[in-house]
């Protein structure tokens, strides 16, 4: 692996910590101890990271705020890696009619913008618990995750170890599942990793524009709303949410081009 | 008009109203009823309520939803906007021009400064500024368009005070004023969204255009044209240039769609007043006449767009034509 | 008469990180008069295709030339001159053909336009007149329908007629000196042929200079007017081709003939020379052929054999091999 992968990974695994042990350290993400007098305070032995204007705690927020924006992410790649490899994996496979209807059906999915979907559901469901935010950027980010195995597959079952196992007698279904299959796991490896990147972005967006996490739950994005209010007066309040948003989506990508390189070295 | 040509046509069409179908299905499978979450914790006398499913035809089926959606839109009739109370298409309107003025611009920038940056890149590989260049790429891929934005406005808009940090004009500003004034306010208000939309995009295209170019540059038949003599200005132009077109093409059709929706986070920000602010607006309030009027606009320009590259991929590809 | 082209003491080096430059082109000397066929024959890596590369300047990037070499083109040295100088050399006075003919051209441009490019970076011309001279090329190199082929794109060409397209380019400017490297390999075998007697055909009738590249001892014989051996980076032998054929003077050119196939001698076995050629960071002290050498001494090991005359018009570099009579 890279230097750049390595550096990438370490800092994922450094925010996934976070995500574990930061909340068990922090103050309560949501007490408003004293929000007369207590807001706006710059860093201190209290409140590491100093506190909002509702005189929240800043590490509080940050530490779940890092728990819920990357097991969102993490529910949110799984799922859009096992519903697009499963209709990949059988759109690829299956001939005929079957497949030509998978492939219509993964068309369509790639016809409608992610985004579209996302606020549609949005609009009409309202406020969702975040592990159901998660499902939902799965369910949305699985076409193209389907495109990329079904095309593994194609090229796959031109492989001559396939037509070997075909030739031997072997039942399709164990073909697919035991040659085919593992060889699509490294494009889809790479894949779900710079979807990591992805689906921090569109939630940190999402609860931006204040549909996704909703106050008074803490999330990235909406940290960085709420600062954008009190630009003027207390501009640190942008710092600590936007260089753990950054970080996350480099550290993704890092790894995720990196892996890239090392997995697909014929592929840019 | 060749066959394929109206064959891809028809296709674009037909996905498109099949996209436009599976949003109405997905709201109407979707729990929660639109019509409470509006009326809110007043509710309704059963009376008022049913006049209400009436008008808002929420107590259709699904196939009359469909029926009466298609045949509006037959007539330019996206229904009416829940929170604005106006014709979906009226608000629609009005919010296209400076989403079109906006997406353009970035489009523009993007591939135009974004494929020249590209070229250079990879005629320069080993280089400090080449490695800059790298830095700053990547650091465009993963900083989120709303961060940037944020924080221009913070040092351009609040800090500084360079130009102005919302909306699309001055409401301040007299409406005689002259055609110069005009033009310094639009472009004071401009710039900051574009700015933003530009850094968080560039790198795209640029890295593209960087890896093509690389590749081209490596082929024989650019050494061939050296040993004509070729100028070097020709050989970069039409030699490493030109072949690498392909996949500009195909990344130039899949960010049409930007033109109307790449910007739902940055015209937030800036409270530009185009179909992202709209869709995020919309969203929150849950004004899904609206919602799914942008969305029909928004899936029409991704057809658009892969259409578009298609065409244009068989242009700039003379092994893809057909002969 | 001085010669058309004259290589003196080529060197040719890849300077490498902390460590010794890699050289795979090593004090290479030979000439070239006008009309004549050259054939620069070795196997692959041996530096044969640097050498061609080499002279018109069109060595990849990192490769240089060493201090003392000179290429005198007409008594120009062109190791002297400046980018924009050497572009007025190359395809006006010398033009190369290389030896993959699809991916030497570019795809997207059609070939007439291919072609005319190279009159038009070094004339003066009208399109009208370009075009008109084009025509004439694809003529002059035996494509058949001129008029349809100039407008196609390359996919649409089959293999031999692309690489008569690229002769008819290098031709386009009226060089002197054709480099023209493995402009066979890729194609199949009647065509080999075909092209080969166009090559030969040009020469006699525009009085051009060919260098021709290859690995192939085969398809010299009858063609070429003198033969280069190159082994490992050095010229090892060079004598007019009929000599060379008849009388070989150094062990590898005689490894070379017992490795080409022969229709009429049914009865001896092909015998290949053992192992391959090394590559440029792991040559041999002393003769570079001595660990593949059937005939080698202790003296091979360690000394440099210098090229000297073994017979009429033959110079070889060979401890072994008896000298001319002095």
């Amino acid at each position: 692996m890279t230097a750049p992968g390595r550096i990438g990974l370490a800092l994922l695994l450094a925010l996934a910590s976070f995500a574990i042990v930061g909340p068990m350290i922090a103050a309560s993400p949501v007490a408003q101890p004293d929000p007369l007098n207590g807001a706006f305070l710059l860093p201190s032995a209290a409140h590491w990271l100093g506190t909002d204007q509702l005189s929240r705690d800043i590490f509080a927020r940050l530490a779940y705020g890092a728990r819920i924006s990357l097991a969102i992410a993490a529910i949110a790649v799984a799922v859009a890696a096992m519903v697009g490899s499963a209709v990949g994996l059988a759109a690829g496979s299956s001939t005929g009619l079957v497949g030509r209807a998978l492939q219509r059906v993964i068309n369509l999915g790639l016809a409608l913008p992610r985004i579209i979907v996302l606020l549609v559901v949005l609009a009409a469901v309202g406020r969702i618990p975040p592990p159901l935010l998660g499902v939902l950027l799965g369910l949305t980010g699985w076409p193209a995750v389907a495109r990329l195995v079904r095309g593994e597959t194609l090229r796959l079952a031109q492989a001559p170890y396939v037509d070997a196992a075909h030739a031997l007698g072997a039942p399709p279904a164990r073909v697919l599942l035991r040659d085919i299959f593992p060889g699509t796991l490294p494009a889809l490896l790479v894949a779900t990793t710079l979807g990591v990147a992805d689906a921090i972005l569109l939630e940190a967006g999402l609860s931006f524009i204040g549909v996704g996490v909703r106050p008074p739950d803490p999330s990235w994005g909406s940290m960085i709303l709420e600062a954008r209010d009190h630009l003027a007066n207390a501009p640190w309040l942008l710092l600590a949410p936007c260089v753990a948003l950054v970080l996350a989506t480099s550290a993704a990508t890092l790894l995720g081009e990196s892996l890239r390189r090392s997995l697909q070295p014929d592929t840019r | 008009m060749n066959r394929w040509l109206r064959y891809r046509i028809a296709d674009a069409i037909i996905t498109a109203i099949a996209a436009v179908i599976a949003l109405i299905v997905l709201v109407r499978l979707l729990p929660g009823d639109p019509l409470t979450a509006i009326l809110g914790d007043r509710g309704a006398d059963p009376a008022t309520r049913a006049i209400l499913e009436a008008r808002w035809g929420t107590d259709r089926t699904l196939l009359q939803t469909l029926a009466s959606f298609f045949g509006g839109v037959l007539h330019g009739d996206l229904g009416i906007s829940l929170s604005e109370q106006r014709p979906v298409t009226t608000v629609l309107a009005e919010r296209l021009g400076p989403t079109l003025l906006l997406g353009s611009l970035t489009l523009l920038i993007d591939f135009t400064i974004g494929l020249a940056l590209g070229v250079w890149a990879a005629l320069h590989p080993d280089t400090r500024r080449a490695r800059l260049l790298g830095l700053f790429t990547l650091i465009g891929y993963a900083v989120p368009s709303f961060v940037v934005g944020t924080l221009l406005m913070w040092i351009f808009a609040v800090k500084l005070g360079w130009v102005d940090s919302g909306g699309l004009t001055d409401t301040l500003l007299a409406s005689d004023a002259p055609a110069s004034a005009v033009l310094v306010d639009r472009l004071k208000h401009l710039a900051l969204p574009l700015a933003a939309m530009v850094i968080a995009t560039i790198a795209v295209p640029l890295r593209q255009q960087r890896t093509a170019a690389l590749e081209t540059a490596a082929q024989p038949w650019v050494l061939a044209a050296r040993a004509r003599g070729v100028r070097p200005a020709a050989i970069a132009w039409r030699h490493c240039w030109r072949p690498a077109l392909t996949p500009i093409v195909t990344l130039f059709g899949l960010w049409l769609p930007m033109l109307v929706a790449g910007a739902v986070f940055v015209e937030y920000v800036f409270n530009w007043p185009g179909m992202g602010s709209l869709l995020a607006h919309a969203t929150f309030s849950r004004d899904f006449p609206l919602v799914i009027g942008a969305g029909l606009v928004l899936i029409a320009f991704v057809q658009l767009g892969s259409l578009l590259a298609d065409v244009l991929y068989h242009v700039v590809d003379p092994t893809q034509r057909p002969s | 008469m001085t010669p058309l082209l004259e290589v003196a003491n080529l060197n040719i080096f890849f300077p490498q990180h902390g460590g010794p430059a890699l050289v795979p082109v090593d004090d290479v000397s030979f000439t070239v008069s006008s009309g004549e066929l050259v054939a620069l024959v070795g196997e692959s890596g041996c530096g044969k295709t640097l050498t061609g590369l080499a002279l018109p300047r069109l060595l990849p990037r990192g490769a240089e030339i060493g201090a003392g070499s000179a290429i005198r083109f007409r008594g120009t040295d062109l190791t002297a001159l400046s980018e924009p100088e050497l572009r007025a050399y190359r395809g006006r006075r010398i033009a190369m053909v290389f030896q993959d003919p699809m991916t030497s051209l570019n795809p997207v441009m059609r070939v007439g336009a291919q072609i005319a490019e190279a009159i038009h970076a070094h004339r003066k011309v009208s399109r009208r007149d370009a075009r008109d001279r084009v025509l004439a090329l694809l003529v002059e190199v035996g494509i058949a329908d001129p008029e349809l082929r100039i407008d196609a794109y390359p996919h649409q060409l089959s293999g031999g007629m692309r690489q008569r397209v690229l002769i008819a380019m290098a031709l386009a400017a009226e060089p002197d000196l054709l480099v023209a490297d493995e402009p066979t390999t890729a194609l199949d075998v009647t065509i080999q042929a075909q092209i080969l007697e166009l090559l030969d055909h040009l020469r006699t009738a525009r009085g051009l200079a060919v260098l021709l590249i290859t690995h192939d001892l085969g398809i010299v014989a009858g063609r070429a007017d003198r033969v280069l051996v190159m082994y490992a980076g050095r010229i090892v032998e060079s004598a007019a081709t009929a000599q060379l054929f008849a009388h070989p003077a150094h062990p590898y050119t005689r490894g070379l003939f017992a490795s080409i196939p022969r229709l009429n001698a049914t009865t001896t076995r092909l015998t290949p020379i053992g192992g391959s050629v090394p590559r440029p960071d792991e040559w041999p002290a002393g003769c570079r052929f001595h660990p593949r050498c059937p005939v080698v001494i202790p003296r091979c090991r360690t000394e440099r054999p210098p090229l000297e005359a073994k017979g009429p018009g033959q110079l070889a570099a060979c401890w072994v091999t008896p000298g001319a009579a002095r």
